[in-house]
């Protein structure tokens, strides 16, 4: 039997072969590379940037390869618009995973955003994956897209899976690295859940968020941190709008949830090596965040061994930002 | 092992009277939003609801959760 592509990156007429020999690949490429590739059993979106093995890079000819192992029972591609976002879940085998890919900034991703914590099977059905993306100094000119290799659909405003069924000795667990911790500022909440914020809650009274940053000096490049019974989840900031006092996010953020702004991190690659030092075993796919690649000035320094697409959002169950996200397939039983 | 759904733990585990520790997010997110549900609806009918989602979730995750099921069943 033929040896199997590894989850790393590859040049385009590699990832062809492995795909005309029948593989199953979850695929993250710029779209003239993703363009190259015949139809079979793979799913991708548009990036161009990667922690490789040499440490962060941008490359346009280059495709990161997740390859999925031989002991799946079972894979099946799929795309979602926000009409039919919820039969992910339905669709998900029972005892799996599966891989998601959206594109930035397209109707999918918020409904996915801030739907998904709703949905039957959301925690149950584990969804990993991330958000493509373009250039960073194409964003707006550019237009993010998934691909669904099975119909050789290139999408701008639909989801792509791959559902992967395990064996019974199998299971799927999904981690996050957050560099990020709470800082130890006011305690900030939301009434409505949204990307997009004009009002808060600080100490139970309405505060405008965008005039708070402001008055404050708050420095919006780390993101504000959620309290999820002790886990930290991120929410990153797009843009503080002074004349209108709106602020955009790259995640919503949720009623329910206290978040405060992060404490600063100086050195990302080391922030990152430290974490990640302390883990006993590989993972078997992994992304990281373009902010985190672009604020920690990542190209060229290694985040530990950690290998997988920088991406312009992060799934872990739900959107993610500003963190690297781990799939472990272990063992059990 | 994961006590059965009948066993009045799961009750102060959806109510939060009975704090889960954990590093998972995956476990975190479960009990946040059981926190968040309860806030919004403490009715007997959501409770049970709760309680059968929470029994299920540890159940299928118990072998990489065993942890969090041990503190639940002590």
């Amino acid at each position: 039997m033929a040896t199997k592509i590894s989850s790393k990156l590859h040049s385009v007429s590699e990832v062809q072969a492995a795909i005309a020999a029948g593989e199953s690949l979850f695929l993250a490429g710029s779209r003239e590379a993703l363009s190259q590739l015949p139809r079979g059993n793979w799913v991708g979106g548009t990036i161009s940037y990667f922690m490789s093995e040499a440490g962060g890079v941008m490359s346009d000819d280059r495709i990161f390869t997740t390859s999925i192992p031989d002991f799946v029972l079972q894979v099946e591609t799929a795309e979602y618009g926000t009409e039919d976002l919820a039969k992910l879940y339905l669709d998900a085998p029972e005892h799996g995973f599966t891989f998601l890919a959206l594109p930035a900034s397209s109707a999918v991703l918020k409904t996915f955003a801030e739907e998904a914590p709703n949905c039957d099977g959301f925690l149950f059905r584990p969804v990993v994956g991330w958000v493509s993306g373009v250039h960073a100094d194409r964003i707006g000119i550019d237009s993010p897209a998934v691909f669904n290799g099975k119909t050789g659909a290139v999408l701008q405003d639909k989801a792509v899976a791959l559902h992967i069924e395990l064996p019974s000795n199998k299971i799927a667990e999904l981690d996050i690295v957050n560099i990020f911790e709470p800082g130890d500022g006011d305690v900030i909440r939301f009434q409505k859940a949204g990307f997009h914020v004009d009002d808060c809650l600080i100490g139970g009274k309405p505060v405008n968020f965008a005039d708070y940053i402001q008055q404050m000096a708050l420095p919006t490049e780390f993101p504000l941190v959620g309290d999820y019974n002790g886990s930290s989840i991120n929410v990153s900031f797009q843009k503080v709008d002074s004349e209108k006092h709106t602020v955009d996010l790259f995640a919503p953020v949720f009623p329910g949830v206290d978040y405060r702004f992060a404490k600063p991190v100086a050195d990302y690659g080391q922030a990152f090596g430290q974490v990640i030092a302390r883990e006993e075993k590989d993972s078997d796919f992994a992304c990281n965040c373009i902010l985190n690649y672009l604020y920690g000035k990542l190209e060229g320094k290694k985040t530990g061994h950690v290998t997988g697409p920088i991406t312009f959002g992060e799934i872990a169950h739900q959107l993610l930002n500003q963190t690297m996200v781990r799939l472990y397939l272990r063992d059990i039983g | 092992m994961v006590p059965d759904i009948s066993h009045p733990v799961w009750l102060q585990v959806v109510t939060g009277k009975k704090p889960i520790q954990s590093s998972k997010a995956t476990v975190n997110l479960m009990i946040h939003n059981n926190k968040s549900s309860y806030e919004r609806d403490s009715s007997p009918e959501n409770v049970k609801q709760m309680i059968a989602k929470t029994h299920k979730f540890f159940s299928q995750f118990e072998a990489i959760f065993p942890s969090e099921v041990n503190q639940i069943s002590q």
